[in-house]
């Protein structure tokens, strides 16, 4: 578990602090409150009840702490106590923020303030203790009984940080011209202060300005296996080696907030129909106060049953039991048996054998990495690992191993690299593919070609000439990438550390946004995140001349996208023989499509049509034969003989640049499924052609059509009533 | 859902897999094997190996191939359908017309054994018996006296794939034959096929030849088969020619069992048709020059498909299509998509976005893999890694020049060893990530199949927030002697060609989980034991390094001694069973440091327990160690682990 945490933020609202100063666009209470907000909303999105934050308003206009008889603490106002932070509470606290009417107030008196409410929280318990203090130094402060204050913070372990606008920190180069002498003199009361108290003072930029940096969440150390590296079988042979080890990630794909589902409560939103059906699982927690409502998951079951309409029936669950499918077979199997289909092992990382490092390609990693180290705190174990280790590294060899995480887990086929650090040594585990997991796409080499023929040839149009090779070689040494580390070093490594998960990061600051700021549009995403979505300006500046050199090299054209589909120029597709079969078809004078051979029939027709009446007649003709089919299905039986034939025709007529052939087609089919004329109920089948974006095809799609994008949704529309 | 899946329970939900969105079209696959049965095709091949006297004919070796297929697509691709047509037979047998229907056949001497759809096991049943020549089978494979004509036999895979599967993104038809020249110079039958052989293409059927040479005759395509095929598959255009007619010399020898295994390993080389990941995806080398490129998943792991529901009222048993209809929480009201609104968690409320500024949230530009610079190759640690490679390989799609450059830039990256660094965004909603891109070789088999095809691979990298912690731990580097030892171990013990092929290992669990189906889907006897080739070989590695596995042993022994004797601490672990002498005196500190103690002595201490039956006097925290070292499961109350370790004992 997370250390508990207590933060009394107090946060300056004197008159000055609602000026906008040095030409910024914000004013110094704003500005703070970017910084605070930040801070108060990255412990709200933890979700630990632990985590306890309070806030205290200085220099406001009333009064409301309970040393208020006390005039010193006047103008101080505890705007929330020590507690969990919830929504709530920030809504609350965005309307309490705002600049008073007054510059009274003592920041000292505050901190007092702020130390008794974590003293009272705390009492004597493990806590980490923590006061961030916000003011630009324009209020009185008195200076009396400091030692104490230090005393006390230094006492309790509190941490103080100390930030204001224009506070002079000439480590970070900020120093504010023609400062006011009273502000001078707080910036140098409150620094003595934070020194003293080992705490930390800042200029608000430089805090402002470290926000955008990512914070990455460091998560808990956990072992996903205890157990034994082994070699050999130590039941049957005593020559068998077992090193009791600990694996552990060493990476790991960290998540996104994930975002719920909800609807509009239903008294909000129109229209309802009761459902009947046993409610199952995946019950999620009821909002409160707002406009939403939860979605529950309903699952029913059915099966085919000829003798029902629409040849399905629901069936309890209940009355179902667990099993298989062996191809389209059903297999059950007993609650007894549960576990028959389990192949029986017993966990441990036992050792298969040993390939050479450059015999292997990097790209067959298939999974994120471990790392194992010996047992802790097993120094035997700890010698025996590192011997394997190190024999490992000095012969350049990996270790293939038969890794099995839990008893009757699935095992797995790792690869066991050694990693020797000046402090550290571990093995880095990488998982294997199995036969099963390799699909052999197969794909023509790339530095020849072979022809039909089975000739191989060296000079083609897809292959580089010996002018692009060298531009070639030339651009990828001009774009060589020589990063630096922070000493400026220059490093061969990559720059995984810089790089931060841009979704993450970005869904993550969008919810603190939205949650502070809840009427303002989301804010683009920080400029970290995007850090690496183009080469930086120096290296494409370093490399302009070889880029245009392998440009002219390359001659690469760019397709137009209207030729792309265009047909009407197109060559036939020809077998290997390079046959004309067109003129054969033509001997055989096809003239009217036959339904069972419709596809290919259709097709040929429209290639050898001459004239735009004998695309109209294969369309009517194809139609009619669409029509027939939906007619005569039983069920669904015939819907994707339906949707093939109507994609089919979609796509050739966009080729074909006849869009409204298919559009009026659509039309009518549309009208005549409304009107259940052709065959009845034929909803679901509306339904498989709308979720096959087979709608009317619109401008977008054809320059030719007449329908515009939203004619087009609108046509396909959810409403089955137009 | 409810049903827990064994393989499930730790995955994460990939919102990826092939998506297509542009098409209409299922992403099925549907494979029909039309197998020529003649005289030439059923005479067996001698063997030339005297020691297996299995006499193949090339029919039989195509019906094992097709029952190879069948058994490997239940468990890869359980949604995709085949069949297996003969043609040339005597008999005829088309859906429920045979010999017997009255009237003309529509397909004579063809002969539909297994239906095109998902297999069933009565299926998997009988093409196994026709396999193993038994019974009806013999009466099957007869050759027919009349001669097949090729248009009916490719229409009647035509009117197969129209009827069974519809609308499916991929169909393929097998044709196994030794026939280079079946109509001769009969014109009319000729140019019949070749129409039918257009149809096919048109209606989205690519043809794919397995060829067998004949003994006395080297199959030559340019006879008959260079008019029926084409140089592109209908559906997958960058598909080269390369590929369909590479088959010539692969499945030319002569002796049975070679003929065998070059058709399997042709076949199997298309067991998947190719599916993109991705298409026409701008790769841009540098501000205004791009190429356009297509991905693909080439490595992807394999799960067995989850358990489902299954209806036993009927006939047979039946599988319960799940429905999930999503309903409002206060009214039960059913929610339509487009009302689903999502909401952050957070203090307590929710945090809410509307749906285009949701969608913003993940949208960083259109797809593209941006070059942002290069780096040696040996700048990508090991342990950078997050999942999975993509595959690319270039198109001409969109940017005609695409394949010289993209060859120019493969060669470049192969030859000074480097790779590029990459900014990936794979599909509009995907978030971007960082990649490492690679150049990979191309690698053929010993039949000289393709493995690995040239192309790049995209090596998604970690973030700075998916790189975990190293755990604390105190580091004891081993003294060169030490290392000396077991450096001997790790030469004896290489790999075959000391490389991991990961062909040689097929999945065990997901082998056992479809071997226990299949025989409960035949009510076969269960088989006993799995075959499972990821197990060690136990007794190669005792004899190979068993001798210096002990000299380690003691050289561990001697440099332990040394530095328990410059730290009072006393630390025993078990490192080798049965070692000469090991450490059997009880640990002194075990009850002080849990992780020092030895187990070694935690299993003496057991045995001895077991065998005075008191096995529950000792201590939860004993009982738990020695089942962890046996690698078993350790969880449960002191009366399940004890109950467990008896268990374990027994079977000794």
């Amino acid at each position: 578990m997370a250390e508990k945490e207590a933060t009394v933020y107090i946060v300056d609202c004197g008159r000055s602090m609602g000026e906008r100063r040095n030409g910024r666009s914000v004013t110094d209470l704003e500005w703070a409150m970017q910084y605070v907000w930040d801070r108060i909303t990255g412990t709200v999105a933890t979700g630990r009840k632990t985590a306890l934050v309070g806030v205290v308003g200085l220099r406001t206009d009333d009064t409301f702490n309970e040393l208020d008889d006390d005039p010193e603490f006047s103008r101080i106002s505890v705007l929330s106590g020590l507690k969990q932070f919830l929504m709530e509470d920030i809504r609350q606290l965005g309307e309490q923020i705002k600049p008073s009417n007054t510059n009274k107030g003592d920041a000292i008196s505050a901190l007092v303030l702020a130390i008794q409410m974590i003293i009272t929280q705390c009492k004597k318990l493990k806590y980490k203790r923590r006061i961030v203090l916000v003011t630009d130094g324009q209020g009185p402060m008195s200076s009396e009984n400091l030692d104490q204050i230090t005393k006390k913070i230094k006492e309790d372990n509190i941490e103080l940080i100390i930030l204001g606008p224009d506070f002079d920190d000439p480590e970070y180069g900020v120093k504010e011209e023609d400062k006011d002498p009273r502000k001078a003199e707080n910036e140098a009361l409150l620094r003595s202060l934070a020194e003293d108290c080992d705490g930390a003072y800042g200029t608000l930029e430089q805090a402002v300005a470290e926000l955008e940096m990512p914070r990455v969440k460091n998560t808990r150390i956990m072992a996903t296996f205890k157990g034994f590296l082994q070699l050999g079988d130590a039941e049957k042979y005593d020559t068998a080696v077992r090193i009791p080890v600990e694996r552990y990630y060493r990476t790991y794909s960290a998540k996104p907030p994930s975002a719920s589902q909800f609807a509009l409560r239903s008294d909000l939103a129109e229209g309802q129909t009761q459902s009947s059906a046993t409610v199952a699982g995946n019950e999620e927690s009821q909002t409160d106060g707002s406009s939403l409502t939860t979605i529950r998951n309903l699952r029913t079951y059915q099966i085919t049953d000829e003798t029902a309409p629409g040849g399905k029936r629901d069936v309890e669950r209940e009355d179902l039991a667990k099993g298989y499918e062996y191809g389209r077979t059903a297999v059950h199997i007993d609650e007894t048996d549960a576990n028959i289909t389990t192949l029986e092992t017993r966990a441990a990382i036992e050792l298969v054998g040993f390939i050479q490092s450059d015999h292997y390609d990097r790209y067959m990693h298939m999974s994120t990495t471990n790392m194992i180290i010996a047992q802790r705190a097993n120094d035997k174990a700890s010698l025996a690992l590192s011997s394997f280790i190190h024999a490992l590294f000095e012969l350049e060899c990996y270790a293939v191993a038969r890794l099995v995480m839990k008893e009757n887990k699935a095992p797995t086929m790792v690869l066991l690299a050694p990693s020797i650090e000046p402090d550290y040594e571990c093995l880095l585990e990488a998982q294997l593919p199995y036969a099963e997991d390799v699909r052999t796409y197969r794909f023509p080499p790339l530095d020849r070609v072979i022809t039909v023929s089975g000739k191989v040839v060296t000079q083609h149009r897809n292959l580089p000439n010996d002018d692009l090779l060298d531009a070639m070689d030339q651009y990828v040494k001009s774009m060589e990438l020589n990063d630096t580390d922070e000493n400026g070093e220059p490093t061969e490594s990559l720059p995984i550390d810089d790089s931060f998960s841009p979704v993450l990061h970005r869904i993550d600051a969008a919810i603190r946004h939205r949650a502070t700021h809840p009427k303002e549009p989301v804010p683009p995403p920080a400029k970290i995140l995007t850090r690496f979505s183009h080469p930086s300006e120096d290296l494409v500046e370093r490399s302009k001349k070889c880029l245009d050199k392998l440009i002219e090299a390359s001659d690469i054209k760019k397709v137009p996208p209207k030729v792309k589909g265009r047909k009407r120029t197109r060559e036939a597709e020809k077998p290997l023989s390079g046959l004309d079969v067109d003129a054969l078809l033509h001997q055989e004078k096809r003239h009217k499509i036959s339904p069972n051979n419709a596809i290919p029939e259709f097709k040929q027709t429209l290639s050898q049509a001459e004239n735009i009446d004998t695309i109209k007649e294969a369309v009517q003709q194809m139609g009619a034969i669409i029509e027939d089919q939906v007619k005569h299905s039983l069920g669904d039986a015939n819907y994707d003989r339906v949707n093939e034939g109507l994609g089919t025709m979609r796509e050739e007529l966009i080729s074909y640049e006849e869009p409204a052939l298919y559009n009026d087609f659509l039309k009518r089919l549309k009208d005549r499924l409304l009107k259940e004329e052709l065959g009845g109920d034929r909803r679901e089948l509306w339904w498989l052609i709308r979720r096959s974006k087979l709608g009317l095809i619109d401008r977008v799609q054809s320059d030719r059509s007449e329908v515009t994008e939203e004619e087009a949704q609108a046509f396909m529309s959810a409403k089955w009533v137009v | 859902m409810a049903d827990g899946n064994p393989y499930r329970e730790d995955e994460v939900v990939e919102e990826e897999e092939e998506i297509d969105e542009t098409s209409y079209k299922a992403v099925k696959d549907a494979v029909l094997f039309a197998i020529d049965v003649s005289e030439s095709m059923l005479a067996p091949r001698p063997s030339t190996d005297s020691k297996k006297s299995i006499q193949e004919s090339p029919t039989t070796a195509a019906l094992k191939c097709a029952y190879n297929f069948m058994q490997q697509r239940i468990i890869s691709n359980p949604h995709d359908m085949m069949g297996v047509l003969l043609y040339g037979t005597q008999a005829s047998k088309f859906y429920d017309e045979d010999e017997s229907s009255r009237g003309d056949l529509s397909y004579p001497n063809c002969y539909l054994f297994t239906d095109l759809d998902i297999p069933s096991a009565q299926e998997v049943k009988d093409l196994r018996a026709l396999v193993d020549d038994e019974g009806e089978a013999r009466d099957i494979l007869v050759p027919s006296e009349e001669l097949v004509s090729m248009a009916n036999v490719l229409f009647c895979a035509n009117q197969i794939f129209t009827s069974k599967a519809p609308n499916f993104v991929s169909r393929r038809l097998f044709i196994v034959t030794d026939n280079d020249n079946p109509h001769g110079a009969d014109k009319a039958l000729r140019s019949a096929a070749t129409v039918r052989a257009k149809d096919l293409y048109d209606l989205g059927v690519s043809i794919e030849l397995f060829p067998i040479a004949r003994p006395d005759h080297e199959f030559e395509n340019s006879k008959f088969y260079d008019d029926i095929i084409y140089k592109t598959s209908p559906n997958d255009p960058e598909a080269p020619a390369y590929l369909l007619s590479d088959s010539k010399s692969s499945t030319a020898a002569g002796d049975g069992i070679s003929l065998l295994n070059s058709l399997l390993s042709s076949i199997n080389s298309r067991t998947v048709p190719r599916r993109s990941h991705f298409t026409n995806m701008p790769l841009e080398l540098g501000p205004n020059l791009r190429i356009s490129v297509s991905g693909y998943i080439l490595f992807k792991r394999q799960e067995p498909a989850r358990n489902s529901f299954i209806w036993l009222g009927g006939e047979k048993p039946e599988i319960a299509k799940g429905i999930t209809t999503q309903i409002a929480d206060d009214s039960t009201r059913t929610i339509e998509k487009w009302e689903i609104r999502k909401a952050y968690k957070f203090g307590g409320d929710q945090v809410t976005f509307a749906p285009e500024e949701q969608k913003a949230l993940r949208d960083f530009g259109e797809p593209v893999i941006r070059i942002i610079g290069f780096k040696p190759l040996s700048a990508l640690p090991f342990w950078a890694n997050i999942k999975h490679p993509h595959f690319i390989y270039p198109s001409e799609e969109d940017y005609v020049g695409s394949t010289r450059v993209f060859s120019a830039l493969h060669q470049t990256l192969l030859r000074e060893k480097k790779m590029a660094l990459v900014w990936f965004i794979a599909r509009k909603a995907a978030g971007p990530v960082l990649g490492a891109m690679m150049a990979g070789e191309e690698k053929v088999d010993e039949n000289g199949v393709q493995k690995y095809p040239p192309g790049m691979w995209i090596l998604p990298l970690p973030f700075a927030d998916d790189i975990r912690q190293n755990p604390e731990t105190s580091l004891n580097v081993a003294p060169e002697p030490l290392i000396d030892h077991m450096r001997v171990i790790i030469q004896q013990l290489q790999l075959p060609k000391a490389s991991y092929e990961p062909l040689k290992y097929p999945n065990p669990s997901l082998q056992w989980h479809y071997r226990i189906l299949q025989a409960l889907a035949l009510d076969e006897d269960l088989p006993e034991k799995p075959e499972d080739k990821t197990i060690p070989k136990y007794r190669q590695i005792d004899k190979r390094a068993g001798e210096y596995v002990i000299n380690w042993a003691d050289e561990l022994e001697k440099q332990y001694a040394k530095i328990s004797a410059a730290t009072p601490q006393p630390t025993s672990t078990l490192v080798k069973r049965g070692a000469k002498d090991f450490d059997d005196e009880p640990s002194k500190s075990s009850k002080k440091v849990k992780a020092e103690e030895s187990y070694e002595s935690v299993e003496q201490d057991v045995r001895n327990h077991y065998k005075t039956n008191t096995l529950s006097k000792l201590t939860v925290a004993v009982l738990k160690s020695f089942l962890t070292s046996q690698g078993l499961s350790n969880v449960g109350k002191k009366a399940d682990l004890v109950e467990r370790v008896e268990e374990f004992l027994e079977s000794k």
